[in-house]
């Protein structure tokens, strides 16, 4: 309490110095905590209240977590969330690290550079935009992606409007969304590694393979799963794309968490149903980091 | 396979055998391949904004415009909506939020970097904190917030929860430990101010930083969709990815509209990264790593 005191009054040089350093942060703490700490607070507590239209509230407990977390239609968005998760996730990965382990051994820096552009420019367009574009492409008719695939024999597909479809062609854009943003991670960190480590392992006789497997790998690990939470973390919070596109069709089959949680608090106005998927993506999230935290926080040593 | 040691005391390169090339060869192959295939979506949206109407419902289907020149989706989208509106939307919100993201994390990142005050660690874990709390987790109380505070479908009510990030404080506090002390102590002994410091001082040693925050911050904002959504009703208010949505429909879309929108809204995007390249990823790998 004395030190807040001193802060409040400075008495000597010392003082003040702390005083104006605690200033400068002064800014940053009001804006996080007036943005994210306080509402996540009221999430919470929105959660507990029934709260009509017109703002009167009425404390009913636990009785709407009962409501949503018996609700039929929540667990599908929360499967079809898990789902679309699946499909993309260690797609995006995989493809992410093969092509950096590709862009690295370019040796042309000019070209490295026009092939990486390439692969990051669809992570810097709108989800939005880029989900249009692909509707376009998977377009039933006259889309180009049925027009390329008659080409091999395969008849017209209906992709977004197709029940058993619609899942993997969304995850198919996050994939091209992400895949830029993976490279650069798992590319900056490949060209870290020294080229000593390769020198050695050549002399003793390791092959491309077994360079790949206990060198780069290994290496790579913590980016590795540092890209995997990320990846994890954006997909269950997919909500531009699904928007965009299907709106959740068709018959809901691409209904995701975000999107339910959206609809429910801005169609519907039920602020304290909506509260409580904002408290259960909360916890999911915070549970998938600090397990993150717990397990794999291994430093590398080079 | 053998290494050659270099005499000129570089690192020893490997030389090339006849397979390596080849294998070498094919990986540029592949990685080529790829990029074209990743990069197709943006062709194809820019061949269909040149189209007409009846040229996209060809059958089969035929990839080149029959006018290369034929800008007339472009005119449309004008017409049809007010997507100037849109764009100048877009780019007031994108602006604030990157200014002032630069301001306050600049601020923040000094505090933090160069001070010592009672609770500073606390504070810096609280907002690395943050990072775990989704937005979509707080948006409820903040609409409620936005609608007490008459700010719903202002650029105020847009702008607000994008004012700072714990990305900008990051990257500044960090940019900002790499000063010396010694400048700092330096400008005190001359007798100048805290606030003094950190304008003449702190600020100028940062530029870079300062670029990198201010670059993708815009482009964050620029690309906004959920919370716009939610505190934009008016069309005059809304932004370019709101824009886009107005040539949607359930039943009835015109592509070749609809694409030619899509490039305007990708198109100041793309100015920037092409001219900023180097600095647009660095900031993304730096915010990858942080998050």
């Amino acid at each position: 309490m004395r030190r807040w005191f001193r802060i409040a009054f400075p008495r000597n040089y010392l003082d003040r110095r702390s005083r104006a350093g605690f200033l400068f942060v002064l800014p940053a703490l009001l804006f996080f905590g007036s943005v994210f700490i306080l509402p996540l607070a009221q999430s919470v507590l929105y959660s507990f209240y029934k709260i009509a239209p017109g703002g009167a509230r009425e404390f009913v407990g636990l009785r709407l977590y009962e409501k949503v977390l018996t609700d039929l239609s929540f667990w599908t968005a929360v499967g079809n969330t898990l789902q679309l998760l699946l499909f993309s996730v260690p797609t995006t990965v995989i493809l992410a690290l093969a092509v950096a382990l590709g862009l690295n051994r370019i040796s042309s820096l000019t070209w490295r550079n026009v092939w990486a552009s390439m692969y990051f420019l669809p992570f810097a367009t709108s989800l939005v935009a880029a989900a249009l574009i692909w509707q376009w492409i998977y377009e039933p008719v006259y889309g180009f992606l049925n027009y390329a695939l008659s080409f091999l024999g395969i008849p017209p597909q209906k992709w977004l409007q197709s029940l058993f479809q619609v899942r993997p062609a969304i995850a198919a854009v996050s994939v091209w969304v992400r895949i830029g943003f993976d490279t650069m991670i798992f590319l900056a960190a490949l060209q870290s590694i020294p080229e000593e480590y390769y020198e050695a392992a050549n002399i003793d006789g390791a092959n491309a393979v077994q360079r790949l497997r206990y060198i780069t790998l290994p290496l790579l690990n913590p980016q590795i799963i540092m890209v995997c939470i990320l990846e994890l973390i954006f997909n269950f919070k997919i909500f531009d794309q699904v928007y965009a596109t299907t709106q959740g069709g068709p018959a809901g089959e691409s209904q995701t968490i975000i999107m339910l949680l959206y609809d429910t608090a801005f169609k519907y106005f039920r602020f304290g149903d909506a509260s409580v998927m904002a408290v259960f993506v909360f916890v999911t999230l915070m549970v998938v980091t600090l397990l993150q935290w717990r397990f794999f926080r291994k430093p590398v040593e080079y | 396979m053998t290494a050659v040691a270099a005499s000129n005391g570089l690192p020893a390169r490997r030389s090339l055998t006849i397979k390596q090339a080849y294998v070498r060869w094919l990986i540029t192959l592949a990685v080529a391949c790829g990029a074209i295939i990743v990069f197709f979506p943006f062709f194809w949206m820019a061949v269909t904004s040149l189209k007409t109407a009846p040229e996209i419902q060809r059958v089969p289907l035929q990839i080149a415009p029959d006018n290369w020149a034929n800008f007339s989706n472009y005119f449309e989208v004008f017409k049809r909506e007010p997507f100037l509106r849109y764009l100048l939307n877009s780019a007031i919100v994108a602006s604030i939020a990157a200014v002032s993201s630069v301001v306050v994390s600049s601020l923040a990142g000094f505090g933090f970097a160069k001070y010592r005050f009672p609770g500073r660690d606390v504070f810096f874990l609280a907002i690395v904190g943050i990072l775990m709390v989704p937005f979509q987790s707080v948006v409820v109380p903040l609409y409620v917030w936005m609608n007490d505070l008459g700010l719903l479908d202002t650029y105020a009510g847009i702008v607000a929860p994008d004012l700072v990030s714990v990305f900008g404080v990051f990257l500044m506090r960090q940019a900002i430990e790499m000063i010396p002390n010694d400048y700092i102590d330096a400008a005190r002994i001359d007798g100048a101010s805290e606030l003094r410091i950190f304008f003449l001082v702190i600020l100028p040693s940062v530029k870079p930083a300062i670029a990198t925050l201010l670059i993708i911050k815009f482009l964050w904002s620029w690309n906004e969709f959920f919370w716009p959504m939610v505190v934009i009703s008016s069309p005059q208010m809304k932004v370019v990815t709101m824009g886009l949505m107005s040539f949607t429909n359930m039943y009835f879309i015109e592509y070749n509209l609809l694409t030619a929108a899509a490039v305007i809204s990708i198109l100041p995007i793309l100015l920037i990264f092409i001219t900023l390249q180097r600095w647009v990823v660095q900031a993304v790998v730096m915010s990858g790593l942080k998050g």
